[in-house]
């Protein structure tokens, strides 16, 4: 359980020493003729960052205890909502026809074949039948938390032509989804810079068959939290086929890196046509992996696959190229067998600590006064004062502090 | 002045991150931004001397320890620290002491003798 009095401590007294902080230097400030906003702004700052520290507990400003309060009804609301859309969602076997509730739908085109997304902040659930595909199977987009779309425009054309779903999202981004002929999915997000990982977990549904689970792992470049979906389990329809394939995906910023499977986005849907043609033309050239997609995540990332990770080819080439390379090397410095399985000669040398013995990111460290330290032989005995300590990630603070120790 | 030991912590670090981010928008001065941080040494200071009343004990074994400039530095392995409400256990821990005899009120600034000029009539 965590220290109550600390706890509550530690709070208010970094509250109270960015108040004096913020009180004494903003006539500082002023002398130096620098805004109150400024002032404001470096307060806000601080008070951020002790926040996404983790560091303090319950360490919230008025404002963000509202907006706390906000979020939570928002939250709560989405929830009613993901309710309400698990309800309404229409789940057919692949090989039906969608004619019958067309209706139903909040669909732009009119065309036959058409897919249904129900709305839902959370999930996305499509049904895809169309007759050309007769083995076209739904999948279950699971998209994280952030992008969660709330309406969907569908547009789609029969035969190869590859299918495009546009999900608009909750802050009005278009997330334009294509799905090409041969299952490929592409999510292409022009705004965000994100990077995407898919994978795709087959399992075995009650009924039998196997349906594919998408877990999404979303890595926002700005340093967002990564976000792991749950896979979806209930309202898997029994399915043969599976769209999305192993492969990686990444969102592209406003711009295209030079890539087979990368399309022009320039963020309209008028650019659809020119690129479902490209895609068209990517199929043809597709040799059923991705070549550069996965080199690609050192650069900026570009487009977002949906089909999770698991490429060959081109990534196990350079593997192997690089490993030949550093073999090569090996061999060459240590002028004897120099095979990577044996242990270097010089693994007994010298005795040194391990490094890696904290079970957390943060060293442990206390800073601190000293009253006295004493040493009697090995046993040292420790008395101090006047501390701030970072244990397991949590800040703690004491007057004073006796310590025994043995070295 | 006050010791300055107390800017590696939480809310030390937070607070030159945060004056770094407005120097680099150059909306401070990095001369302003070490008189917020002296400053903030002063309100640490204070605030743990006053405003804190609490007491931990700890345990553990000592692995390396360091005297050097008036400064501690211990390194211990497997530690207990232990209040009076709760646990926490750590394999190691740094600890980093200065003296709390004479904080930096008697050291830097006061060596500059400054002349007093005694007026006798």
């Amino acid at each position: 359980m965590a220290s109550s009095a600390n706890s509550n401590q530690v709070p208010k007294l970094y509250r109270s020493v960015i108040e004096d902080v913020i009180n004494e230097v903003r006539e500082l400030f002023l002398d130096e003729g620098v805004d109150e906003q400024v002032l404001m702004e470096l307060k806000t700052l601080w008070e951020n960052k002790l926040m996404q520290s983790k560091a303090v507990e319950g360490f919230n400003t008025e404002e963000q205890a509202a907006l706390q309060a906000a979020a939570q009804q928002q939250a709560q609301q989405a929830q009613q909502a993901t309710q309400q859309a698990q309800t309404q969602q229409v789940l057919l076997p692949p090989q039906q026809q969608v004619t019958s509730w067309q209706s139903t739908r909040p669909t732009v085109t009119s065309a036959p074949q058409q897919q249904v997304i129900v709305q839902d902040p959370k999930i996305l659930q499509h049904m895809s039948a169309t007759g050309m595909n007769a083995a076209t199977t739904a999948a279950t987009l699971a998209l994280p938390t952030g992008i969660s779309p709330y309406q969907q425009l569908i547009t789609s054309q029969g035969g190869n032509l590859p299918q495009t779903i546009y999900l608009k999202t909750v802050d009005g981004q278009i997330l334009q989804v294509l799905r090409a002929a041969n299952g490929t999915q592409y999510i292409i997000q022009p705004q965000q810079q994100m990077v995407l990982q898919q994978q795709v977990l087959p399992q075995m549904q009650p009924g039998g068959g196997q349906a594919p689970v998408i877990q999404q792992v979303l890595a926002p470049l700005q340093g967002g939290l990564p976000q792991v979906l749950a896979p979806l389990q209930g309202g898997l329809p029994q399915q043969t086929g599976v769209i999305i394939q192993p492969q990686q995906v990444i969102l592209t910023g406003n711009k295209v890196q030079q890539n087979a499977q990368v399309m022009q986005m320039t963020g309209q849907p008028g650019q659809v046509q020119q690129i479902q043609q490209q895609v068209q033309q990517v199929q043809q050239v597709q040799g059923g992996a991705a070549p550069g997609v996965p080199q690609q995540q050192q650069q900026p990332p570009m487009m977002l696959q949906v089909d999770g990770a698991g490429d060959t080819s081109s990534e196990d080439e350079d593997e192997e190229e690089e490993y030949d390379e550093e073999e090569d090397e090996e061999k060459e410095k240590d002028g004897e067998d120099g095979q990577v399985e044996e242990e270097p000669l010089n693994s007994e040398d010298d005795v040194s600590d391990e490094e890696d013995q904290e079970l957390f990111d943060t060293e442990n460290v206390v800073v601190c006064q000293y009253d006295k330290i004493h040493r009697s032989k090995n046993k040292w005995k420790f008395h101090l004062k006047d501390g701030i300590m970072n244990l397991n990630g949590r800040d703690y603070v004491f007057s004073k502090a006796i310590g025994d120790a043995e070295w | 002045m006050a010791y300055q030991l107390y800017r590696n912590t939480t809310l030390g670090n937070s607070l030159q991150e945060s004056l770094d981010e407005l120097i680099q928008t150059q909306q401070i001065t990095p001369q302003l931004a070490l008189q917020v941080l002296l400053q903030f040494d002063k309100a640490i200071n204070t605030a743990l001397a006053n405003r804190v009343r609490n007491r931990v004990n700890f345990k553990g074994s000592l692995n390396t320890y360091r005297f050097c400039d008036n400064v501690w530095t211990f390194v211990l392995n497997d530690v207990e620290f232990r209040e009076v409400t709760d646990l926490v256990k750590v394999d190691k821990v740094k600890i980093v002491a200065c003296d709390g005899k004479s904080s930096d009120y008697f050291s830097h600034s006061s060596l500059i003798i400054r002349p007093r000029l005694f007026l006798t009539q």
